[in-house]
């Protein structure tokens, strides 16, 4: 494990019974992250990224292997821990969205400052800023389900930045978005990425995100088929 | 912001939140109906019985409420009976002298309790006055030169007796002689007890000492006091007052063991009440609130995985429904006290009269009282709270990418 590996996969395997038939959606993944990196999953449906994406982040246990966040094993940490760590490190663009439905657009993004302690007002400078910065500015007392399905993965954007975490972990965050604005926001995370040296990985299908990846991770089948890094 | 979405989220799912309220406003009315029902029936009961009858507090010479006698008597009752009325929270204090014997009524005899009444303390003390539902109440004591007696109203019955009839008295002195003497009866009396009227022959104080050649002493002083909910406290200052280790200064809980026991044993019917009411709760909460976590599974789990700690979950469902019962409970309240207040007024009068502890009644009157607050308050609060445990535990223990994974 080097000094800045964020994320260290060792024999990662994930099985799940819930079915009557056992279905291996990741075989002994071995992987290493380093902070900074711009870095996308990709390989077709079934292939294990989300379930990788999971894994990573805590969100789910891994049958095998384990996982290092920024260098300390997830299986040593108890609920708490987790969702400490998962608060001040990590932020997550879920491909449902994923907003909670009672908060308005300005509660959401704020949510996790929230939990962080963040004094009032600059919990709101910071979602002012945000929202400007995704397009949703004047969107701020809005509800999560009067919004279009391209607002919504904007404001899920905002709430996973808002807060500087260390690492994002995005499941096909512009999958839903039209292609000017899946764009633009790639464009955000590009240059907050080179500004900040926050870790994004991201797990996609689409091309624009391909090209701007500096690393490609292709999964097939639970397994890395290959791992490019973009000179 | 865990306030917040409880809020917003009890808002959002309106008809849920109505029907949850509804089991809980049910549960806490009829609990605070039952109580305040029971209550009202249980004061009337022992108003009607201390007061009319057995007083607040008595005091004996030791050992006379166990096994009376005519010996048994107290000396100075004048002076003892100024201490006790000095005592804070007396109201009014009278002394009494009872003896067995035999009254008779033309050709017709009977057992009879003599009971010699002080007849200006009895009026304020037992409202002795209120009793006579014939002829005429004692002459006051300052002109009392006649022999007079007042009968129960079921004594009259045995004896035949009417007002204005005579009644010879057959019992024994306390000097060991034959005490007999011949008095008029001026009036009928009914105190509400049954057993009490088919013996009570009352006599003035004075009369009855001279007949049991008791004079100056007496066997019961009776003690009304202002509040009957503070008459431990009342009986345990008399008895420091009086400082008499010959003195027994009983309140009326101890006066009428059986009585107060039977009545003890009545109100634990209460409990079970209260059960049932849970359970209407109990049933009506958790089915509600497990549909709701199941519902919100997905909320959950995205909660988690933004880092809301298990902790926080439990206590956003909890909060749900905390917020939801205490606005029953308001409610409820609200609509517990309303019914109450009218029964109070109204009352509900009974087919037929019934009687408890030898007392007869056929209006019933509830009460308002804390009692009828508080206890489906905290039953309300406490079976509503603990029946969420079992959903907030789940919730929290939502693993957040299973969650997210249900629809």
């Amino acid at each position: 494990m080097k000094n800045n590996d964020v994320i260290v996969t060792e024999g990662v395997t994930k099985v799940y019974s819930e079915d009557s038939v056992p279905v291996e959606a990741l075989r002994g993944i071995d992987l290493a992250i380093q902070s900074g990196e711009f870095t996308a999953l990709v390989g077709p449906s079934g292939s294990g990224k989300t379930t990788f994406l999971n894994i990573i982040s805590g969100l789910d246990t891994p049958t095998e292997g384990k996982v290092w966040l920024s260098g300390k094993p997830l299986s040593s940490m108890s609920g708490n821990e987790l969702s400490d760590f998962r608060r001040d490190n990590i932020g997550f663009i879920f491909q449902g969205y994923n907003l909670i439905p009672v908060l308005t657009v300005e509660e959401n993004v704020e949510y996790i400052m929230l939990l962080q302690g963040v004094p009032k007002a600059e919990r709101h400078r910071r979602v002012v800023a945000m929202l400007e910065e995704v397009g949703l500015a004047g969107f701020a007392d809005r509800n999560p389900p009067k919004l279009s399905g391209g607002q919504q993965q904007r404001v899920a954007i905002a709430r996973a930045m808002v807060s500087e975490p260390a690492i994002i972990l995005a499941d096909e965050p512009t999958a839903n978005l039209d292609s000017k604005t899946g764009a633009d926001l790639l464009e955000m995370m590009s240059r907050l990425n080179g500004q900040t040296g926050m870790t994004f990985i991201f797990s996609t299908h689409e091309q624009m995100v391909m090209e701007r990846a500096k690393r490609l991770i292709t999964l097939k089948d639970g397994q890395i088929e290959s791992d490019e890094i973009k000179g | 912001m865990t306030l917040k979405i409880a809020f917003r989220n009890i808002l959002r799912q309106k008809r849920r939140t109505i029907l949850t309220a509804l089991a809980m406003i049910a549960g806490f009315t009829l609990s605070s109906v039952f109580i305040g029902w029971s209550d009202g029936a249980y004061s009337d009961i022992i108003a009607m019985f201390t007061r009319n009858r057995i007083g607040h507090i008595q005091v004996h010479l030791q050992g006379y409420l166990d096994k009376p006698s005519l010996y048994k008597t107290i000396d100075n009752y004048e002076s003892i009976g100024e201490t006790i009325g000095s005592v804070k929270g007396v109201e009014a204090w009278a002394p009494r002298v009872y003896a067995a014997g035999l009254g008779s009524v033309g050709e017709k005899s009977t057992a009879v309790q003599i009971i010699g009444i002080d007849v200006a303390r009895e009026v304020v003390a037992t409202r002795f006055n209120q009793k006579i539902i014939a002829g005429r109440g004692f002459s006051m004591a300052s002109m009392h030169v006649e022999r007079e007696a007042i009968l129960g109203r079921g004594l009259a019955r045995i004896l035949s007796a009417t007002v204005d009839s005579e009644i010879v008295l057959v019992s024994q002195g306390a000097d060991g002689s034959i005490a007999n003497d011949l008095y008029t009866i001026v009036g009928i009396a009914e105190s509400g007890d049954e057993t009490t009227d088919r013996m009570a022959c009352y006599l003035h104080i004075r009369d009855a000492q001279e007949l049991l050649v008791l004079a100056g002493r007496v066997h019961e002083i009776v003690v009304i006091v202002s509040n009957i909910n503070h008459v431990g406290k009342i009986a345990r200052a008399t008895e420091s007052r009086l400082d008499d280790a010959a003195l027994d200064v009983a309140p009326w809980q101890e006066v009428a063991k059986s009585f107060y026991r039977a009545m003890q044993a009545d109100k634990q019917g209460d409990l079970i009440g209260r059960i049932v009411i849970m359970l209407i709760v109990a049933i009506g909460v958790l089915n509600t609130v497990l549909m709701s976590v199941l519902e919100r599974t997905r909320e959950y789990g995205v909660l988690k995985a933004i880092g809301t700690k298990p902790v926080q979950i439990f206590s956003l469902v909890i909060c749900e429904v905390v917020i939801i019962a205490l606005g029953s409970i308001v409610v409820g309240a609200l609509l517990g006290i309303l019914i109450n207040h009218l029964l109070s007024i109204y009352g509900i009068t009974l087919p037929q009269e019934f009687t408890y502890g030898g007392i007869k009644f056929q209006t019933m009157y509830a009460e308002v009282n804390a009692r009828s607050l508080i206890v489906p308050g905290v039953t309300v609060l406490l079976s509503a709270t603990l029946v969420s445990l079992f959903p907030a535990l789940k919730a929290a223990r939502i693993m957040p990418a299973k969650a997210m994974r249900t629809h």
